[in-house]
């Protein structure tokens, strides 16, 4: 069963008084375990795509079902109770809050919630991506690797049920790419989460399970190995 | 164990107190708008307090006394003695004191003369302070008199003056009241009441209260029992000076205050302004904790944290550095610094410590609910 499914999904904006057709009836599934990159040129739906998977954003038309639940029409709460509890995130630019330590960067999407400590998964995720000795440097003191590293045991903290990252090695050089890679597709086993990956980098394409072509809003190919 | 790990258990307070670490000059300045606010506001505020307590302290002589003549239709010069034993019964425990005026020219040995008013009276103590030691309650053959008549006619203790052709010693000399209204402002001399036996009745009598409110009550009792709509039998005057300068008071710590208030206010617009700054630069943080599942609520609890610190932290040291004004405005002014620490002028600093918070607490409100609100996937593209 698909942990994430977009069924005939169609997004439009307005802008200014031009209707722009990002997705023009998209469908898209991934499994637990799986990583599905997402490759396609710049403007193509992409980003808009790995929005609709996240719950960042919601269609004009069509359905979004997690783990076969519909949360298409769900409140902005429902979904943000929805991404902190099954949804992770890696972004380009790792986005870490600069005034956090490495530790309390990773724990930061439970933070708020008391009835757990995540504490000691935070180290354990920490050490698992090699930064057991940095867990009280600050994002400044690290580097773009190791910040990434922090981004992705950020993402997993909440043992969540997708993975997604938009351009993961877009900001690092090749080897600390191929670093983040492989760990990536190590944690895809170990916590048996899908990944969606949406990238430029035509070495993901290594690690990769299905790769999905989108061009001007449209689906063109899907390769399963 | 430091702040940060005490605040771990509040991720809002922790979250707010890390991201004010993150630039301390802009928190430091904004905080320091808050900071002067609360100190125009508590020095403004406590000032008015000790003027209040100055103004009292020189007009309680006369603020508490209750001044009795013959009215407009008595039928007798003057306050009878039964008058005065009635005044006695409804004065309650208050003091009464006739006297019998008249004036009269002393002339020195040298031959410097000086005129001056004559009061005779027994219960000295009740109207008068003496420079040094007390007046007598019973004056009986001494004479007290004013302190600057003495210095100009040369009299020293135990020198002799002489009125209606009898000699009286000097017993004490009369401290200046402080004010051109009290006894003692022009030459006085104070002489047994038998001194003007001559004169039958009492010019007035002085009933002195515990306090301008007692003062007011004995004055309207009087009034009641001598008067009639019609007939002014007795004249009764209280002070109402020191309602009227309390009055006044009261409208000059309004005025200030709301000087001080706006300072408040001023200070409040830069807070909003630094919180709407560093959350329009924070947007794409913002959108990560909305992304990653923070709810808007807890943002926004997050940036209303931040807003309240900064005012707590500068209504704090505001208060601290109000207090210190405080101690040398009422070291100036009333020559007393720890009266300024009295609840009635120290609770300033805790209205001016809850005002900073307030106002920061308003002033973070719109920024908080902008960011908590707006959409991640808008917010992220920073």
């Amino acid at each position: 069963m698909s942990v994430i499914e977009l069924e005939d999904v169609v997004k439009r904006y307005q802008s200014g008084t031009e209707t722009i057709e990002a997705l023009k009836s998209v469908d898209f599934r991934a499994d637990r375990g799986e990583m599905v990159t997402v490759i396609g040129p710049s403007g193509s739906g992409k980003s808009t795509m790995l929005n609709m998977i996240g719950l960042l954003d919601t269609p004009t038309e069509g359905h979004v079902r997690l783990d076969a639940r519909e949360v298409t029409d769900f409140s902005e709460d429902e979904l943000t109770e929805e991404r902190r509890t099954g949804i992770g995130f890696v972004f380009q630019d790792f986005h870490l809050l600069p005034m956090l330590t490495a530790v309390e960067n990773v724990e930061l999407p439970s933070m708020w919630d008391t009835s757990v400590d995540r504490h000691d998964r935070a180290v354990d995720l920490l050490e698992r991506v090699g930064l057991g000795d940095r867990l009280d440097h600050t994002p400044g003191q690290l580097s773009g690797g190791q910040q990434q590293r922090v981004a992705v045991a950020r993402s997993l903290i909440n043992e969540p049920d997708i993975l997604l990252a938009d351009e993961p090695t877009g900001n690092l050089d090749q080897d600390t790419g191929k670093t983040i890679l492989e760990e990536l597709t190590r944690l895809k086993e170990d916590e048996n989460v899908a990944i969606v990956a949406v990238t430029h980098d035509d070495q993901m394409l290594d690690y990769t399970d299905t790769t999905v072509r989108i061009v001007d809003g449209v689906i063109r190919e899907v390769s399963r190995p | 164990m430091s702040v940060a790990s005490y605040l771990w258990r509040y991720p809002s307070a922790l979250m707010a107190w890390r991201n004010l670490g993150r630039n301390k000059l802009r928190t430091a300045l904004a905080a320091l708008g808050i900071v002067i606010g609360v100190v125009s506001i508590c020095s403004l505020g406590m000032a008015t307090v000790a003027l209040q307590q100055q103004a009292n302290s020189q007009l309680g002589d006369i603020g508490n006394e209750v001044t009795l003549s013959s009215g407009q239709d008595s039928a007798t010069d003057g306050v009878t003695p039964d008058q005065v034993e009635m005044m006695e019964n409804l004065a309650g425990d208050a003091a009464v004191v006739p006297q019998k005026t008249n004036s009269t020219t002393l002339t020195t040995r040298n031959g410097q003369e000086a005129r001056m008013s004559v009061t005779g009276v027994t219960n000295a103590a009740a109207l008068y302070n003496l420079t040094s030691g007390d007046a007598p309650t019973r004056l009986q053959s001494g004479a007290l008199i004013s302190n600057d008549t003495a210095q100009t006619l040369g009299l020293e203790l135990g020198d002799p003056v002489e009125y209606d052709g009898r000699l009286y010693r000097v017993e004490g000399f009369i401290e200046e009241s402080g004010s051109s209204f009290g006894p003692g402002g022009g030459g006085e001399l104070v002489l047994p009441l038998s001194a003007l036996s001559d004169q039958q009745y009492y010019d007035t009598v002085t009933i002195v209260a515990a306090d301008g409110t007692e003062a007011e009550e004995i004055g309207t009792t009087l009034d009641d029992y001598f008067n009639t709509d019609e007939e002014e039998e007795v004249s009764i005057r209280t002070a109402g000076n020191a309602q009227q300068v309390g009055g006044f008071l009261d409208t000059l710590s309004t005025a200030l205050l709301a000087i001080g208030g706006i300072s408040l206010v001023v200070a409040s617009v830069a807070i909003l302004n630094v919180m709407l700054m560093s959350t329009v630069e924070r947007r794409g943080e913002i959108g990560v904790l909305r992304a990653v599942g923070i709810r808007r609520i807890e943002v926004l609890r997050m940036i209303l944290t931040e807003a309240t610190l900064m005012g707590a932290l500068g209504g704090l040291v505001g208060a601290v550095a109000s207090l210190a004004a405080g101690l040398v405005i009422f070291n100036t002014l009333t020559g007393d610094p720890l009266a300024a620490l009295d609840w009635s002028s120290s609770q300033y600093l805790v209205y001016g410590f809850g005002f900073a918070v307030v106002a920061s607490v308003l002033s973070g409100i719109y920024p908080a609910w902008k960011a908590a609100n707006d959409r991640p996937v808008d917010a992220l593209r920073g």
